[in-house]
């Protein structure tokens, strides 16, 4: 188990991470979700040990990290990076030897993850050649190739197409199925929702929620629509019984006023819109921050305390 | 350590297993000699310089073709007589013949003696002819004096001289202009060697952390091993490769002394002894550990290698002053300035190993300089580690020189 508490850490003048507490467990995929600069990398770094942090403490199993526990973790940095000239193979058992694993065995192991993402064919290619999409898929087999009990994944499907997203969200679930931690940060809340059991949602290096996904969507529950339609949805938001609205061209995501019912907001647009999906739904994680924090995530925090120093 | 192994081999493979390193280590001789004796070789030998093309020569004065053509065989430069300016001159410019000489009518005291040439700058030709026709003009003038050229030469003639090094042991060793050159020839290409190296493989360092950081290898990395043995291991690694180019130059220098020269006669510069061949395997360590150390701490704290060779600058000067002044060295190893620069580790190694070789420095100022470069490898290591940690993890600014210093503080 990997236990967080009360980590601070400050840039010249920018506090990037205000006293964030939280634990992520053996077995489940834990979200650390905010917006961009919101403190998620510099507190997967310190987790990490590459940066130390100025106060606070940070746990495995009950023991403070020492070097040679970096073994147990597999990390994908946000940057990715491989040494451009070498070989994908090379490049990955060096990794892996690195992280203590006997060549034969890191080589099966290497092998078996290239195979499942369809790149088995570059092994011997220079990773100067792969594309982006393939450069960091080898770079997630680099974070799990040497079988680590925790994963540390920071921002792991930014710049992937939706079909590579979803191969990595399989070996994500597969991970943690057989017994891994993995911990993964993200600033796209769908992607959170998809597959965490529990979340930490994070602004200007401070807590805004943490616990269980669901538990969090049941307290912070309220009567919420989900509208696909053809139309101009604009007037919905005038309506009196509608407390916000998340909108799209084409979807829209309503939050009724507390006492009011979703087919008030059926009455309304039949006939206004030609409406073809009409869900109550729990709100989504989006719409929750959007509601704690007063804006939406992809702002971001605009302090920039990830560009001075890279953290 | 075991990681430290690892890192350790991948960037010895990284910088050993590339052709531009085999051809160098191959080449690297050869280089040196090119840029040091060479053109001293070619500037004293008109031969080399005439390039086995005739000299064209006509003269009116009757002797005078005679005394160059004498001379200029002597110092093998082929020469040939004519009569007719227009082909002689025709043939310089398309480059078959040297030169031409034409000694006019009445000469030296009426006429001219003219040298064609088609550059204008084979200073070491014409030099050369100037003195032979001068000394022919002479033996011209004191005939017409009524003097016996003989009695002249006899007055004129050089007295003996000279000069004798007294060894350590109270033996005595006669030494003449050609020894001079020749360790002048040694110590220039043994101190080129010393510095182009160790600038190249603390560039290479440098680089190379820059490149860590720009292609963002660097957190990966970080989360395998520390800063110190990401730093060390690039360092090691690439100092192995140095060794071993360091082998095989000296290997092929101690073959050329102990094995070719004696089998084929040839006269070997004294001064490429093991010994001296030793010395410059230590000089070389203490100063690629001591500037490799310096350039990966620069290069963590660099945004690019733009950006590297604009902190590296007062490195680089540290090098090249001892450079620019390793002649005066040569000739006075024992000078003041050379002893505070043979001390002072960074100029030490290039300088100290000019002394060793030319002079023969006290022990204590050895082992004094030896132990001052060693304790700044010490301290610029522990320096280094420091910027390097900060450094490393460092993006998007562009850091001078006086902050890079301030990170050492950081806990």
């Amino acid at each position: 188990m990997l236990k967080v508490e009360q980590v601070v850490k400050t840039y010249e003048t920018v506090r990037a991470v205000d006293g964030l507490s939280f634990e992520a467990r053996p077995g489940e995929i834990f979200g650390l979700i905010g917006p961009n600069g919101a403190g998620k990398s510099t507190t997967i770094r310190m987790i990490m040990n590459i940066i130390a942090p100025d106060s606070g403490t940070i746990r495995f199993d009950g023991e403070r990290l020492s070097e040679s526990d970096k073994a147990r973790i597999g990390y994908l940095p946000e940057e990715r990076g491989l040494y451009k000239k070498a070989k994908v193979g090379e490049s990955l058992e060096y990794l892996a030897a690195l992280k203590g694993m006997k060549l034969p065995e890191a080589r099966a192991s290497i092998d078996a993850w290239l195979e499942r993402f369809g790149i088995a064919d570059w092994r011997e290619r220079k990773v100067s050649e792969l594309s982006k999409g393939m450069g960091q898929k080898v770079q997630f087999i680099g974070a799990v190739a040497h079988k680590p009990s925790i994963v540390l994944f920071d921002e792991p499907f930014s710049g992937l197409d939706p079909v590579a997203q979803d191969e990595l969200l399989a070996a994500m679930v597969e991970l943690k199925e057989d017994g891994v931690t993995v911990l993964f940060s993200t600033h796209v809340m769908d992607h959170a929702e998809k597959i965490c059991e529990r979340i930490l949602l994070v602004d200007r290096g401070r807590e805004v929620l943490y616990g269980p996904l669901a538990e969090v969507k049941e307290r912070h529950g309220r009567n919420a629509v989900q509208l696909e339609f053809d139309g101009d949805a604009a007037f919905v938001k005038d309506l009196p019984f509608v407390e916000t609205v998340v909108a799209y061209p084409r979807w829209i995501e309503v939050e009724l006023k507390e006492g009011s019912e979703s087919d008030q907001l059926f009455r309304a647009v039949a006939g206004r819109l030609r409406v073809r999906r009409f869900e109550a739904v729990a709100p989504s994680l989006h719409k929750i921050f959007v509601r704690l924090v007063g804006r939406s995530p992809e702002e971001g925090n605009g302090a920039g305390a990830g560009e001075a120093l890279r953290a | 350590m075991r990681k430290l192994a690892l890192i350790v081999r991948h960037e010895f493979r990284m910088a050993a297993a590339n052709k531009a390193f085999v051809i160098l280590t191959v080449l690297g001789p050869f280089l040196i000699l090119a840029v040091t004796v060479l053109p001293t070789f070619v500037a004293n030998n008109p031969a080399a310089m005439s390039a086995g093309r005739p000299v064209a020569i006509s003269s009116a004065v009757p002797g005078a073709a005679e005394a160059l053509a004498a001379a200029y065989e002597g110092m093998g430069v082929e020469v040939s007589v004519t009569d007719d300016p227009r082909a002689a001159k025709a043939a310089v410019l398309d480059g078959s013949s040297a030169g031409y000489v034409v000694v006019e009518a009445g000469w030296p005291d009426a006429g001219r003696a003219l040298f064609y040439s088609k550059t204008g700058v084979d200073a070491t030709m014409y030099a050369s002819t100037r003195a032979i026709l001068g000394a022919f003009a002479r033996e011209l003038r004191i005939g017409a004096a009524g003097i016996d050229p003989a009695l002249v030469r006899g007055i004129l003639a050089d007295a003996p001289f000279e000069v004798l090094k007294i060894g350590p042991e109270g033996n005595e060793e006669s030494k003449t202009q050609d020894d001079f050159m020749e360790a002048l020839f040694v110590s220039l290409s043994f101190v080129m060697v010393l510095y182009m190296t160790v600038l190249l493989y603390g560039q290479m360092i440098g680089a190379s952390v820059v490149r860590e950081k720009t292609s963002k290898t660097v957190e990966v990395m970080l989360s395998s091993v520390t800063s110190r043995e990401l730093m060390f291991g690039k360092i090691f690694g690439l100092g192995l490769a140095g060794l071993l180019q360091y082998g095989v130059w000296i290997s092929v220098a101690l073959a050329l002394v102990k094995l070719v020269g004696p089998a084929f006669d040839l006269a070997v510069p004294a001064s490429i002894s093991p010994e001296n061949l030793g010395w410059l395997l230590v000089f070389f360590l203490l100063a690629f550990f001591l500037y490799s150390s310096a350039y990966a701490a620069l290069g963590a704290a660099s945004e690019d290698e733009h950006h590297l060779g604009q902190l590296a600058w007062p490195l680089l000067l540290f090098l090249i002053v001892p450079l620019v002044m390793v002649s005066s060295f040569i000739m006075s190893p024992d000078s003041a300035l050379a002893t505070a620069l043979s001390i002072f580790p960074m100029t030490a190694p290039l300088v100290m190993l000019i002394r060793v070789l030319v002079s023969d420095p006290p022990a204590w100022q050895l082992a004094l300089s030896v132990g001052a470069v060693f304790a700044s490898v010490v301290g610029m290591a522990l320096l280094a580690s420091k910027i390097f940690r900060t450094g490393i993890l460092m993006t998007g600014k562009r850091a001078k020189l006086g902050e890079i210093l301030r990170w050492v503080a950081v806990r």
